[in-house]
């Protein structure tokens, strides 16, 4: 006999931009084999581009009410809705930026825009993911695109060893996530967010629950490449190709601290206590290895790997705190981070001589005689990453510490957290004026070529523009990081 | 308006010289500084004249400086007698120096921002001397310390004026830490800078003591002192002097200005300034009369024996100090500024004739070249008796009146101090009028020490620069006997209103004019007596100041060498201070800070950045292990934690 | 209901036994063969929950294609097991050290054992709505009404798989022949057959 179970036809309105996404990936894959072979990567990824910023029209229409669906499983909230324009916006800006980089490669494929469109669906997903399986399943579709993404310049050994490894290491990483997961669900007796909040209210917790956070807190340590689980980024970083490793700055974090919050504060909020120790640790130790093992970093998207791993420590630094203050400072922190982190990109991908692409630091030299404007932007980034104010990156690590040096009311070890964190950005700052000491001051051996292409130059200019000019925008992502933060809560 | 325009318009002036010079050209700044300055100068005597046909003391707001929490200071300007007298005196000896300098500096190459200087210096005086709280009076106090630092190394090539120059400064911020000090002890026990507020509150402070170390000390003594500690280093007086000699490696207008007539008598300034203040402490007045009477004396035994015309005249401003502050300190407030109105006539007329000597012997400084000068240079030797009989005290010039006047109220006073303080002044008054006819004989009588081709270019000095010379010899000639009647006279209290204030039982005022007669007379005979002295010896038998060297090598050597005050402080500061900094740089710095600061942390940075980089083998399987070893040391760490 | 416990134990020991055989045996092809053993005994414990469609699904998918796609690699690579292995003594001790503390720890996750208390009512609420009607049917009520998000992601999943695989090894070689049926079907005389006017006695 056929059972019917009393289903209620699921609320797509709230998924609209993922759908949206999806389909047009699918629909893109069909452009790119229908169309004639020269023009369709081009045109694919025009198109790729155009329903980036689509989805990004999309998501800011949604009005940030908090809605539910598919079996509670998936869930849009401001904090959602913020940090998908983020990721949106990193995924478009990268997208932008790369289609030279493959032409002059001699590597444009249309499945390239296709994979980073899914990648970000995948982001988006983990973004709104209220279930323990729904975030694997976003965080599956986002990483398997990845490894493909790391591996895609596949007749340069450097690429796909990087892919390899991502894909090793990300699969011991899901490993670690899900068998957290399973103990969770073994002990608290749900996947559901909601539910588990509900269960888990404080109080005596079973420490099988403790175990699997530790192990799912790994694994998504593995996602935001927090130390000890950061090994794969310098390599991976270097081996992708540039506007690959561009999009890993960027996007994946984005999603990867999104997840992370939601994940510690929804269903785990209750048991803070238990889980601040892990954070805290990931945290300083993100950002104590992030400042020291950049110094000797030739490689420039090596180094930014590192950078990406000191600046996941502040970040990390801010959900430790747990306060709605400190989620804000994360939330600024990480906006910030993308700005600079996509700058900073567009002035590798401009790094060029002889139309060979190049990414040691030494080659920078005397780049301020050769492009000026450029030097300067990459100085401005550099100063904003090292944190130097009145530029963004200072703003960002002042929201954060602000927020740890208000918990120092409650206790002096957050005291000890912030003087930690300023010390190591110190470090850090080093290897930032290093490259503006390379640019300004040695000679230059052969000189880079003039960046060509104007989506580089505007990248460049608005990314330069934003960190320097940041107190007109600062009351705004405020206000907005602020709303998104309380949806946590 | 018209003192806000007496007080910016050189500032105007410097800025326009200093930052448009480009534009301006040399011409241009002269006119402008020079211009701005007349104009500064004529209104501050309309102003004078106001105030002495009974114009009130008043205060212009400027606007607010500086709020933290109730401590408020304003910019404002204190308008009464006093500032008045010191606005006529710097506005218009700077406005005649201007004049000068634009021909004693025709040949700098850097003519604009001489005048700029000059321009800034005046600025700053009249920030000084319009003060309204102590703060601003600190302001003021600095700006005239960087500008004449500027100007003191304004030729800075020569590597003497650039010595001179932070020496200066350097002796100048002893003086100014003790002022400081003092401002701060006032505004602790007070809690505002205000000089009408600190002056309303005086009576009150009177026995009060602060604890300090252990010790009970008298609030009003100690801020006086203090305070007075910062006079010192600005007037010169005995122990922070010996910068002032020195000082005299600035252009000759400059010593004029600064080192004679303005700047160095901003102590005494401050002192009548803050009269409420000192009447109320004995202690601190006797401790500035014995002071002041050291200078006096001291200053002019060493003024005796130099032979650099500038550095005779220079120890004669030194000991002229000395006179003042004795002055105040037997409460006698209206005869020191009286003093200090008539010193900074003649002594300017004296710095600027010396200089217009200077530019007639092709910039030679020495006395013992020069020589027969006075056929030549007819006009100058004119201007320059006038300003040494009026320095020596010789009736009817300016000093007499100013200097007997001190000299019997410090015999007026009774007190020990003030006796002995009477007694130093006679003998330095001997001294005075000796020094000046030394000058005077070597300078223009006798044979001509000068090399021949120097005697035949001398010349006197063009009309730019007489002009201003005339203007100060007829001050020094009637600043006198105009003036006195005024200022120290029967009058003396309608004259300067409430601006100086004078104890009940202060009577020294009207005591100095009953004093008996040989005290009265005493001053002006030891002036004759020193000038016969001089004339005697540089006139008339003139080997015999050579045998006496001689014969009183030690004393000699000892005055010529300024008491060796030099070679003490080298002794017991300088080099002491210099091997405690060798050791704190070599060990102190280099060793321990560098060593374990920078050095060391960046060592260690190094060495962390080698290990952290070295765990990057880029094997894959150790990458994995990092990630487990990860996850079992967080689990371990909960387990431990939780006490399983 | 002995004979079930029986059964339990049985395929639970030739899991575990042989899931440790695959990571120690020394020739790769016995891995792989104790793996589908690994793969059958799991589906007998799927079986003894009742829970048929899956053990029939992991011997199918598992066994009948993984498992000999795994072989194939094997077999066709030619990889140095004995050279790979040689790191791995190196590594054994502190390897062991950190395996066991994380085994010990997990142990005494067991041992302590217990359900939030409110973790039954959470556990049983996916089951409520689960009716009469076998496996499959009820499998399938889930997996496309509850769980239809994850199964359209599960989708994605294997979409961008596939697409990877395509972009990372597809190479279309030159000179290569290949059979296109769609053009071969669609020829016409004309273009397969040229009439030539031969002369006589001069050949083609």
């Amino acid at each position: 006999m056929f059972v019917m179970l009393q289903t209620v036809f699921p609320d797509l309105s709230a998924a609209t931009p993922e759908i949206f996404l999806f389909i047009v990936a699918m629909a893109l894959l069909m452009v790119g084999v229908f169309a004639p072979a020269a023009r369709a990567a081009a045109v694919v990824g025009r198109l790729a581009l155009l329903s980036l910023v689509v989805a990004l029209v999309m998501v800011l229409m949604q009005d940030g009410v908090k809605v539910a669906t598919f079996e509670n499983m998936f869930i849009v909230d401001r904090f959602a809705i913020f940090m998908k324009v983020l990721v949106l916006i990193g995924s478009a800006l990268t997208l932008l930026m790369s289609g030279r980089f493959f032409a002059e490669m001699n590597a444009r494929k249309f499945e390239y825009p296709v994979l980073v469109v899914l990648a970000t669906l995948g982001m988006m997903m983990m973004i709104s993911a209220n279930d323990l399986i729904a975030l694997y399943m976003g965080l599956e579709i986002q990483s398997l695109a990845l490894y493909v993404l790391a591996a895609f310049l596949r007749d340069q050994e450097r690429s796909t060893e990087a892919g390899l490894k991502y894909f090793v290491l990300g699969a011991l990483s899901s490993g670690m996530l899900l068998y957290g997961a399973s103990m969770v669900y073994g002990f608290a007796g749900t996947t559901q967010f909601a539910a588990l909040a509900a269960v888990l209210k404080g109080g005596e917790v079973a420490p099988g629950i403790i175990v699997g956070i530790v192990f799912i807190a790994a694994g998504l340590a593995f996602k935001v490449s927090a130390v000890p689980f950061h090994m794969w980024t310098p390599d991976v970083y270097e081996g992708a190709p540039t506007p690959v490793t561009a999009f890993f700055a960027v996007a994946p974090k984005v999603a990867a601290i999104a997840l992370f919050l939601r994940v510690m504060l929804e269903p785990f909020g209750g048991i803070a206590a238990e889980w601040r120790q892990v954070i805290v640790f990931l945290s300083v130790a993100s950002m104590i290895l992030g400042a020291f093992a950049a110094i000797r970093q030739n490689n420039i998207k090596r180094l930014m790997a590192y950078s990406s791993i000191g600046h996941v420590g502040y970040a990390l630094l801010g959900l430790a705190v747990g306060t709605s203050e400190g989620i804000r400072a994360v939330l600024v922190y990480m906006a910030i981070y993308l700005t600079m982190n996509i700058g900073t990109f567009a002035c590798i991908l401009a790094m060029r001589r002889q139309g060979q692409y190049v990414e040691q630091i030494p080659d920078l030299a005397g780049l301020s005689k050769r492009n000026l404007p450029m030097a300067i932007i990459m100085m401005l980034l550099m100063f904003s990453l090292a944190g130097v104010p009145p530029l963004a990156g200072f703003f960002g690590k002042f929201y954060v510490f602000k927020a740890v040096m208000e918990m120092s009311a409650l206790s002096s070890g957050w005291t000890v957290l912030a003087v930690i964190g300023v010390l190591s950005s110190v470090v850090g700052a080093f290897y930032y004026l290093r490259i503006v000491k390379v640019m300004f001051f040695d000679e230059a051996l052969e000189p880079l070529d003039l960046p060509s292409g104007r989506e580089l130059g505007l990248l460049m200019g608005l990314a330069g523009a934003f960190n320097l000019f940041f107190f007109p925008f600062a009351g705004p992502l405020l206000r907005a990081a602020g709303n998104a933060a309380a949806a946590l809560f | 308006m018209m003192y806000v325009l007496i007080v910016f318009l050189p500032l105007l002036g410097a800025i326009l010289a200093g930052f448009f010079s480009s534009v301006l050209k040399d011409r241009g700044s002269q006119i402008v500084t020079s211009g701005f300055l007349v104009v500064s100068a004529l209104l501050s005597w309309v102003g004078f004249f106001d105030f002495m046909g009974g114009a009130e003391p008043l205060t212009v707001d400027l606007a607010s400086w500086m709020q933290v929490g109730d401590f408020s200071v304003n910019w404002a300007l204190r308008i009464d007698m006093l500032t008045q007298v010191m606005l006529v005196v710097v506005t218009s000896v700077s406005a005649l120096v201007h004049i000068y300098s634009i021909g004693y500096m025709a040949h700098d190459p850097s003519i604009p921002r001489f005048f700029s200087y000059l321009s800034l210096f005046t600025f700053a005086m009249l920030m000084l001397v319009t003060a309204d709280n102590l703060v601003q009076l600190y302001f003021g106090w600095e700006g005239v310390g960087l500008a004449s630092y500027l100007l003191i190394g304004f030729w800075y090539e020569k590597p003497s004026a650039g010595a001179a120059a932070i020496k200066a400064f350097l002796v100048n911020r002893v003086g100014d830490f003790g002022f400081a000090l003092g401002i701060f002890t006032l505004f602790f026990m007070l809690g505002t800078v205000n000089f009408d507020e600190i002056f309303a509150a005086m009576p009150g402070l009177v026995g009060k003591q602060f604890n300090f170390l252990g010790w009970q000390v008298d609030v009003i003594t100690t801020a006086s002192l203090l305070l007075f500690v910062g006079a010192m280093g600005k007037s010169a007086q005995i122990g922070l002097h010996t910068w002032l000699p020195d000082a005299m490696e600035g252009p000759t207008p400059v010593s004029a200005l600064i080192h004679a007539a303005t700047m160095v008598t901003a102590g005494v300034f401050m002192v009548a300034r803050l009269s409420p203040v000192f009447e109320y402490s004995e202690t601190a007045l006797t401790v500035v009369t014995v002071i002041g009477a050291a200078t006096a004396f001291f200053a002019a035994t060493v003024g005796m024996v130099q032979n650099d015309i500038k550095r005779v005249i220079a120890y004669s401003t030194c000991s002229q100090l000395g006179y003042m502050f004795f002055a105040l300190g037997v409460g006698a407030y209206p005869v020191a500024i009286f003093h200090l109105f008539t010193h900074a006539f003649f002594k300017a007329l004296l710095f600027l004739g010396a200089g217009s000597v200077i530019h007639a012997v092709s910039d030679e400084q020495d006395l013992r070249k020069m020589g027969g000068l006075a056929p030549h240079i007819r006009q100058t030797w004119i201007l320059m008796a006038i300003g040494s009989l009026a320095l020596a005290g010789i009736f009817p010039f300016a000093g007499y009146f100013s200097k007997d006047a001190i000299l019997e109220a410090a015999f007026a006073s009774g007190s020990t101090a003030g006796v002995y303080a009477y007694w130093l002044g006679v003998a330095a008054a001997v001294m005075t009028a000796f020094y000046s006819m030394r000058l005077f004989m070597l300078a223009f009588h006798g044979r001509p020490r000068a090399p021949k081709e120097v005697m035949d270019h001398v010349h006197e000095s063009p009309k730019v620069m007489l002009i201003p010379l005339y203007f100060l010899g007829a001050g020094a000639i009637a600043s006198g006997f105009l003036f006195a009647g005024p200022m120290i006279g029967e009058a003396f209290r309608e004259f300067w209103g409430p601006a100086i204030y004078i104890g009940e039982h202060n009577e020294v005022m009207e005591a100095m004019h009953n004093v008996p007669g040989y005290v009265k007379l005493l001053p002006l005979l030891a002036g004759i007596g020193g000038i016969l002295i001089g004339w005697i010896m540089y006139g008339w038998k003139t080997d015999l100041p050579a045998s006496l060297a001689r014969t009183h090598q030690v004393l000699y050597q000892f005055l010529l060498n300024k008491w060796y005050f030099d070679e003490i402080y080298d002794f017991l500061i300088v080099r002491p201070i210099l091997k405690l900094g060798r050791i704190l740089w070599k060990q102190g710095d280099g060793r321990i800070i560098d060593g374990f600061g920078p050095d060391g942390v960046s060592a260690l940075v190094v060495r962390l950045a080698r290990r952290a980089a070295a765990l990057q083998t880029g094997y894959l399987y150790h990458y994995a292990f990092a990630m487990l070893i990860g996850v079992a040391a967080l689990i371990t760490y909960f387990f431990y934690n939780l006490g399983l | 209901m002995i004979i079930a416990s029986l059964a339990f134990y049985l395929f639970a020991i030739m899991t575990v036994g042989s899931a440790l055989m695959v990571i120690v045996a020394r020739n790769p092809v016995h891995s792989v063969l104790f793996l589908i053993l690994a793969f059958f005994s799991s589906a007998g414990l799927f079986v003894l929950l009742g829970a048929e469609f899956l053990a029939m699904i992991l011997v199918i998918v598992y066994v009948g294609a993984v498992a000999v796609l795994f072989m194939f690699v094997v077999m066709m690579l030619d990889i140095n097991f004995v050279e790979l292995r040689q790191g791995f003594l190196e590594y054994m001790p502190i390897g062991a050290l950190v395996a066991v503390i994380l085994l010990v720890e997990i142990a005494m996750v067991a041992a302590a054992w217990h359900f939030a208390p409110e973790a039954p009512e959470a556990m049983a609420a996916p089951l409520a709505t689960l009716g009469a009607g076998h496996n499959t049917e009820a499998l399938g009520n889930l997996i496309y009404t509850k769980y239809l998000y994850l199964f359209q992601g599960a989708g994605v999943v294997l979409l961008i798989a596939m697409i990877g695989a395509i972009v990372l090894t597809h190479r279309r070689r030159p000179g290569v022949k290949r059979q296109d049926i769609s053009e071969q079907v669609s020829r016409r005389r004309d273009q397969a057959v040229e009439m030539k006017r031969v002369e006589p006695g001069q050949g083609v």
